[in-house]
């Protein structure tokens, strides 16, 4: 089992190479650089600035660069931001950003899980349109509709929660449920697909057979068998919501890292863009590692060697 | 000055600028009589709020708080007030004496003697004449790599300097000590800051009121973290309180601060909104008291409000909406671009080819349809408001008669059977920015009137400037707003051969010529001719499609009073001098 984690964390640092050279080559192939703006800046300034972030020299030469200050922890120096860290942006937002997609998590499971057994248990009655109907537009709603939704109806209308911010507790509410939304709906399809597939199984039949009472066959042999493939998507989910929300944080206005992935394209702040996407690729990365391991403890079937 | 909009919120703009009577009891010359140009009011004040607490959204992270390398919109918003240069603008967009009460001009207007006030830092400490030495020569040092270092040029010495920025090897430190040393700029004593420029320019006090020439302690510069709101040192109205990074700002009166009117707000909160939609929001939610600008979409909604109707404010912009054409010249304007070697394949280079897009466009339509009707037609470049604007220039108004028949030369000249026939131009936009309705509207235009088609390619935009740069497009989007008041800023760069900003790949020696000529010329009057004769060369050529001079509509909650406005607000109305306005009880 050791070994077996270990030897799985280890192949994590060549996905990150990996990505990283892709991520890198491609940021430097787009046209534009960080020192576009409508009013362009004179020439010798930009050469000026160029020289300055090390921009004249070849793009493997500032990839070596940049790898050597990462392996250092050293994320380098903002495009946008002049006179901050990139360490100093993602350590200011980050734990923001992990509370509101931790948060988002939980109320994914809590509700999608449940939803899901509830529509399989009441398959092809009403428990099951309502729940699948929920799922179908949890799913095709885009989060930015859903956020406005909120904000449109929870703070203008009713003015329970505030419009935006970070600073209260009443202010996770919405962004919280406009995160979870698309994750509930997904959770939720998975939880009833997988319950009816179990359902099916010879083990169920033979637990009925045997005479346990149905809450037992459903608390005990289904649910815990149907959640194995639901845990294969918590992963990715974990990973997704964690690493923050563009839209999310961007519509309700929270000072978290999420927003920067798309800004730091825009602005073609290098550093932070690579930072953005390590960032990322060792949340997926680590978390369906962790995902696996928990393989190990709802399914006794598999071993890891 | 163009018609001012008249809304539903006569009434609004009335208790808006009520409380300006009772600001001060004499107008002191720094910032003008304040509210004068709002309304003329005859109510009395109403009383004041015990809570004198502003809420303003800011559209964005301010990028630095370092005065000299800053140039974004949402920098400039906090950097107003925490601090003011030698010279600032009144509301009539006057240069007015601010951290100097006085100075003297040589004969020959090359040299500027500047005279003190007795003023304080927000850390106690007093402003000194070396302390401008010090900014000004950290503008011009190019390890500072300043975007608006180019201001400085007309300073003796600054052109070396600005031409080491991009040098190739990158001058020893020493050698630019060395130039540095040589910069036009000294303290004779503690209060008297002298600057000689290499040739006499008139636009120059004009571009001192901009925020890179504020003064700088060099011990508060260089120190740690300088820009942080612990250690940040202001010469302002105002100081930074807290800088809570992509949150909020907030800022506190200066208790040190010399002007004459002193900040009757205890607090300017700046919750940070990168979204419109966001700052809406809160607006409506009573989270915020100003908001600025209300999206294009949400203005008719707004306007309708039978509340947010009485708080919409929308007011003339030193700024312009133009699409630029290409005319075909390379960046270094001296020969032709490559790909428009060949006229089939630049129709855009063709005179007659313009005017018959130019003709073919009813501005006002597209200001109503695209803009919410807020702005007025632009047949020029210039804004309304500046000396140099000519509002008898319109060679090519909307005909589309007149249209085809320059249509049908062109076509003949260019050597193609139709415009149908041409290939489709080149439309060039970047996405993300609500252009799309404009675009649609010009292609659309176009297509009626001549059957001429056109690609319509939104970049994103850094690809999109990048593009429209090198001249890959026949027809791009483009804007400008003023930096400072002067024609001087609104032509040199932008319409000189070869210049920065020169995007329609244009280029005319007398153009060129008169511009040259009329930021030398001391008499004003002359001066404004200058401006004009080049505006009309420049309409007459069709050199790019000038559209709209447009508003830029704001929500201010009615409570919010003293605002004192100018038309180079960008991020709420009154963003020059917070210090006029105040909270009415509410």
């Amino acid at each position: 089992m050791l070994s077996y984690l270990s030897r799985r964390i280890l192949w994590i640092i060549p996905v990150l190479f990996t990505v990283s050279i892709i991520t890198f080559a491609l940021m430097h192939a787009v046209p534009g650089g960080p020192w576009d703006s409508e009013k362009r800046l004179p020439a010798s300034v930009q050469a000026r600035l160029n020289a300055e972030y090390g921009l004249d020299k070849p793009v493997h030469e500032q990839y070596i660069s940049w790898l050597g200050g990462f392996v250092q922890g050293d994320l380098g120096p903002s495009y946008r931001f002049r006179d901050r860290r990139v360490n100093d942006i993602v350590a200011d937002g980050l734990p923001t950003t992990i509370q509101l997609g931790v948060m988002a998590f939980i109320l994914a499971v809590l509700v999608g899980i449940p939803l899901g057994i509830f529509a399989a248990l009441g398959h092809n009655r009403w428990p099951d349109y309502v729940s699948t109907s929920l799922s179908i537009v949890g799913i095709a709603t885009p989060s930015f509709v859903l956020a406005i939704l909120l904000i449109v109806i929870f703070s203008v209308q009713l003015g329970w929660f505030p419009t935006g911010g970070w600073k209260t507790p009443d202010a996770w509410v919405l962004p919280t449920v406009a995160l979870a939304g698309f994750p509930i709906a997904v959770i939720a399809r998975y939880t009833r697909a997988s319950m009816l597939e179990v359902t099916r199984k010879d083990y169920i039949r033979t637990a009925h057979s045997k005479g346990l009472r149905n809450q037992s066959v459903v608390s005990r042999h289904m649910i815990r068998n149907a959640l194995i493939p639901v845990v294969t998507i918590l992963g990715p989910t974990l990973a997704f919501l964690v690493t923050g929300s563009f839209i999310i944080e961007r519509i309700f206005s929270i000072p978290g890292v999420g927003r920067f992935y798309l800004d730091s394209i825009t602005t073609r702040d290098y550093s932070l863009l690579m930072a953005m996407t390590m960032l990322y690729a060792f949340s997926v990365a680590f978390l369906n590692v962790v995902v696996d391991v928990l393989y190990a403890y709802i399914d006794p079937r598999i071993r890891y060697s | 000055m163009p018609q001012k909009r008249l809304l539903a919120l006569v009434g609004a703009l009335a208790i808006v600028a009520s409380a300006c009577g009772g600001t001060t009891a004499s107008a002191p010359p720094s910032s003008g009589a304040p509210g004068e140009s709002v309304a003329p009011s005859t109510e009395p004040s109403t009383g004041l709020a015990a809570d004198q607490v502003v809420r303003i959204a800011l559209p964005g992270e301010p990028p630095t708080l370092d005065p000299s390398p800053a140039q974004d919109a949402n920098s400039l918003a906090v950097l107003r007030a925490l601090h003011r240069p030698l010279v600032y603008i009144n509301e009539k967009l006057e240069v007015v004496p601010a951290l100097a009460e006085s100075w003297d001009i040589s004969s020959d207007a090359t040299e500027f003697t500047f005279h003190l006030r007795d003023a304080k830092y927000s850390n106690g400490d007093p402003i000194v004449a070396e302390d401008l030495v010090y900014s000004w020569k950290r503008l011009a040092d190019p390890r500072t790599a300043a975007p608006y270092s180019y201001v400085i040029a007309e300073v003796e010495g600054a052109e070396e300097l600005l031409g080491m920025a991009g040098a190739d090897p990158a001058p020893s430190d020493a050698d630019v000590e060395a130039a540095l040393d040589k910069l036009g700029v000294s303290a004779t004593d503690e209060k008297t800051f002298v600057v000689k420029l290499a040739t006499p320019a008139t636009y120059f006090l004009s571009a001192m009121t901009l925020w890179v020439f504020v003064p700088l302690q060099e011990k508060w510069v260089t120190s740690a973290d300088a820009f942080e709101a612990a250690n940040y040192v202001s010469s302002g109205p105002f100081m930074l309180d807290t800088w809570d990074h992509n949150s909020q700002i907030v800022l506190k009166p200066n208790p040190n601060w010399y002007g004459d009117i002193k900040p009757t707000l205890t607090e300017i909160t700046m919750p940070i909104y990168a979204e419109p939609a966001a700052a809406q929001a809160a607006y409506e939610a009573d989270e915020v008291d100003i908001i600025m600008p209300v999206d294009s979409p949400d203005v008719p909604r707004v306007q309708a409000d039978p509340v947010m109707g009485a708080e919409f404010v929308s007011d003339p912009q030193l700024s312009i909406t133009y699409y630029n054409f290409n005319n075909g010249n390379d960046p270094t304007g001296k020969k032709k671009l490559a790909r428009c070697e060949d006229a089939k394949a630049c129709p855009t280079a063709n005179k007659n080819f313009r005017i018959a897009l130019t003709q073919a466009v009813d501005k006002q339509a597209f200001i109503d349809a695209t803009l919410a009707g807020l702005g007025q037609p632009a047949n020029e470049f210039i804004m309304p408001g500046l000396p140099g604007y000519d509002e008898t220039v319109n060679p090519y108004p909307y005909d589309l008669e007149a249209a085809k028949a320059a249509m049908d030369k062109a076509v003949a000249e260019l050597g193609f059977a139709s415009a149908a026939d041409i290939p489709p131009l080149k439309f060039g936009f970047n996405t993300g920015g609500g252009h799309e309705p404009r675009v649609a509207f010009l292609a659309e235009a176009w297509r009626q009137a001549f059957g001429l088609q056109t690609d319509q390619i939104g970049s994103e935009f850094g690809v999109f400037l990048t593009q429209r740069t090198a001249g890959e497009y026949d027809i791009a989007r483009n804007g400008w707003g003023a930096d400072y008041p002067h024609a001087n800023n609104q032509t040199s760069g932008l319409f000189t051969c070869g210049g920065g900003n020169n995007d329609q790949q244009w280029c005319n020696e007398e153009f060129d010529s008169l511009i040259k000529q009329a930021a030398v010329e001391q008499d004003q009057a002359k001066q404004a001719e200058l401006y004009k004769q080049s505006q009309k060369i420049l309409a007459d050529d069709a050199a790019s499609l000038f559209l709209a001079f447009p508003e830029r509509p704001a929500l201010v909650k009615p409570y919010v009073q003293g605002l004192t406005k100018t038309p180079m607000d960008s991020t709420s109305p009154g963003e020059h001098f917070y210090e006029t306005m105040q909270i009415a009880e509410h």
